[in-house]
């Protein structure tokens, strides 16, 4: 009974002292400066293929069991390239131009996405956008709670291969109001950004994804710019925009958007259906689930603070209240107001109150009230 | 440990200065809180009395002659002591108990002077009084009766099981969804009286308390026909705006306020919030101040109501909608 408790002592001991061996050695490997950190030395053609060996069944790994959305959806893919143009074409490069040669000379260097994205699937890639890749400089989404921006971006990223230079530039580059001189309105030079995903004076959104602004309350709109910049309402996205703005672009945005005629959605978008659900939840809500009117908030009469919601798609609609539910937009004023009442809000009650408002305007649903 | 000593007599002082009170079983004010006082004192009597008679014996046990402890222990003074006097006492105690709780059950059944439904909500008191024409008159966490009349009480719940109780005037009777369940008022003395949810009913449940205020019979019946009337209207600018934010803020979505477009069912009826002596919880006493201080962060002084906090209002947009509600009387 003793021998083998005895050498089972003596093992343990070994590895110990093996690996104490180990960690000074890679110490004093780091305190002598012996190895080259410069991103110009690059690695080993065996490190590298490890290290990509590596990272795809790392990504693999993690990436199983995702749901995914249809791909190739319009709306999905229009949302994904404005952000693109913004947020990756400057290390990936895009059909209109090359990456950054500052980008280039990272190590790794950004791979271009024009080729086919092969071999990761879209999974695969919806977690690379969201996670990010350590000691690549890929970085994370930052908001990562909106999986659905991410899955936007891969749709676009899809596509990308297919798209020659005239499409990707109507779909990603920033465009902006071309109405200038003398008529010009404040705020229209800064709305190049914004008008990429959100159109302008002649435009609604591409995306039945991104909401319209168009006709919008200015200070809901000043108060939402303001919201991203700090990062209190989560989007990637609108993150990335809105922190270039001081208050007084942000005024001026607002107060541009909130000038322009609204122009309504394509009527493929308006699948308006009065579900007697969708009315009688806008207009009455139900007080035994504790779910007030919408109409009560959204009516006409509502306060400056609080969005209209005529012209919205349902997709849009939908989404925004999927957020609330998920308590995925929380830390905001408004979204305290809102995200309790979207909690008791069920699947079903949903797509019916998106697709009731999709095309009834406030002022017909405030006219349905009992 | 010579210091520790008064603490008891501090303690008991204490308890003792509860009892007279507005919330005690012992302060009745009215017939059949009287008569639960009088059981209730009864039961405290013969507990002291029956204990008394125990330590005797124990004292006998431990200290007596022979010759007493002998009687102390023998067959017939455990046959008599030990299950026949419990026997008659439990069930004398009973007999009563049954007759007095059934007689005022039995009094259920007169006509009442006056009919109110209230429900328990999580964590809060829907009230409607049954006014003169039949109609309900809403109202909400206070309750405010005739002195010398007769008030019949609905109660029921909307969502878990609470319990009603204002120890000066009845015993406590569970409040039940889907069961309605019956209790009678008559106090005999003006004034304000606390009761409580007496079943644990979640979170803020210990907040769920509210006052009873017992009104000669005149003043009642003016107090009434004047929560039958629809909302003043505002007089002042700043009223004026307050109304115009409350509506625009979709405070109609759960209040109403009777004479506007405010309908909504979910939450308190606000017709004549400024009439009653608190807002939120019965401790926080009615102002616009308190108003303004529950509208924009309720979930500090009444953790997970259903109400959100609208942080977003400016702070003056944030008073005219407090000093709108503050003069509905």
């Amino acid at each position: 009974m003793q021998a083998p408790a005895r050498s089972i002592r003596r093992t343990v001991y070994r590895v110990l002292i093996t690996l104490i061996w180990l960690g000074s050695g890679a110490f004093l490997v780091a305190w002598s400066g012996v190895y080259n950190v410069a991103a110009s030395s690059g690695h080993w053609g065996v490190v590298d293929a490890f290290l990509r060996f590596g990272m795809r069944h790392s990504v693999s790994l993690r990436a199983g069991g995702i749901d995914e959305p249809d791909l190739s959806s319009r709306d999905l893919i229009a949302l994904g390239a404005g952000h693109f143009e913004r947020g990756c074409a400057f290390c990936h490069g895009s059909p209109d131009k090359p990456g950054s040669p500052v980008a280039a000379a990272m190590l790794p260097a950004p791979p271009s996405l024009a080729t086919p994205l092969h071999p990761w699937t879209d999974q695969e890639l919806f977690w690379i956008v969201r996670h990010g890749i350590k000691y690549t400089g890929m970085p994370a989404w930052p908001a990562r709670e909106r999986a659905d921006e991410v899955w936007a971006m891969v749709a676009f990223l899809r596509k990308l291969s297919d798209i020659d230079v005239v499409e990707y530039r109507a779909l990603a580059v920033p465009k902006g109001d071309t109405q200038k001189g003398p008529s010009e309105v404040p705020g229209a030079a800064l709305v190049r950004n914004c008008a990429t995903c959100h159109g302008d004076r002649e435009a609604g959104p591409e995306s039945a994804l991104v909401p319209r602004l168009h006709g919008q309350r200015e200070r809901f709109l000043a108060n939402a710019l303001d919201q991203y910049a700090k990062g209190t309402r989560p989007s990637g996205i609108m993150q990335t925009v809105a922190l270039g703005l001081n208050g007084r672009d942000m005024q001026l945005i607002a107060k541009y958007y909130a000038g322009l005629p609204s122009i309504p959605a394509p009527p493929s978008v308006n699948k308006h259906e009065t579900s007697e659900l969708g009315r009688k939840l806008a207009t009455e809500g139900d007080p035994a689930r504790r779910i007030p009117a919408c109409i009560s908030c959204h009516g006409p009469q509502m306060h400056e603070t609080f969005p209209t919601l005529d012209g919205q798609s349902a997709a849009y609609l939908a989404g925004q209240l999927r957020l609330w539910k998920a308590g995925h937009n929380t830390a905001t004023d408004s979204a305290a107001i809102m995200a309790p009442i979207a909690v008791r809000l069920n699947e079903r009650d949903i797509e019916a109150l998106a697709r009731y408002f999709s095309g009834a305007s406030a002022q017909e649903a405030a006219e349905m009230r009992p | 440990m010579k210091s520790a000593r008064p603490w008891p007599i501090v303690a008991g002082a204490i308890g003792l200065a509860g009892c007279s009170d507005n919330q005690s079983v012992l302060n009745p004010k009215s017939g059949p809180a009287a008569e639960l006082a009088q059981l209730s004192w009864l039961l405290f009597a013969m507990g002291a009395f029956v204990l008394l008679v125990v330590l005797v014996a124990v004292f006998i046990a431990l200290r007596g002659s022979d010759r007493t402890r002998a009687v102390v222990a023998s067959p017939r003074a455990v046959v008599w002591g030990g299950i026949a006097f419990p026997i008659v006492v439990l069930t004398a105690l009973l007999i009563y108990g049954v007759w007095l709780t059934g007689a005022s059950q039995l009094r259920l059944k007169e006509r009442a002077d006056l009919r109110v439904s209230i429900v328990g909500e999580q964590w809060w008191w829907r009230i409607a009084y049954e006014g003169p024409d039949g109609k309900a008159i809403s109202s909400a966490n206070e309750l405010r009766i005739p002195v010398g009349r007769a008030t019949l009480l609905e109660l029921t719940a909307a969502d878990v099981i609470h319990s009603f109780w204002v120890p000066s005037l009845a015993g406590k009777i569970d409040m039940i969804p889907g069961r309605t369940t019956h209790l009678r008022l008559e106090p005999n003395t003006a004034g304000i009286y606390r009761g409580q949810c007496a079943e644990y009913c979640g979170g803020p449940h210990a907040l769920m308390a509210f006052e009873v205020v017992a009104m000669e019979p005149n003043a009642f019946d003016e107090w009434l026909s004047t929560q039958a009337t629809p909302a003043r209207q505002p007089g002042t600018p700043t009223t004026t705006r307050g109304q115009k934010l409350f509506l625009a803020l979709g405070c109609g979505g759960c209040h109403t306020v009777r004479g506007t477009e405010a309908a909504g069912t979910i939450g308190p009826d606000l017709t004549h919030l400024a009439s009653r002596r608190s807002v939120g919880i019965d401790t926080n006493a009615l102002s616009a101040a308190s108003i303004a201080a529950f509208i924009r962060d309720g979930q500090h002084i009444k953790p997970g109501n259903l109400m959100p906090p609208y942080r977003l209002l400016e702070t003056e947009e944030l008073s005219a909608v407090s000093a709108y509600l503050a003069a509905l009387e």
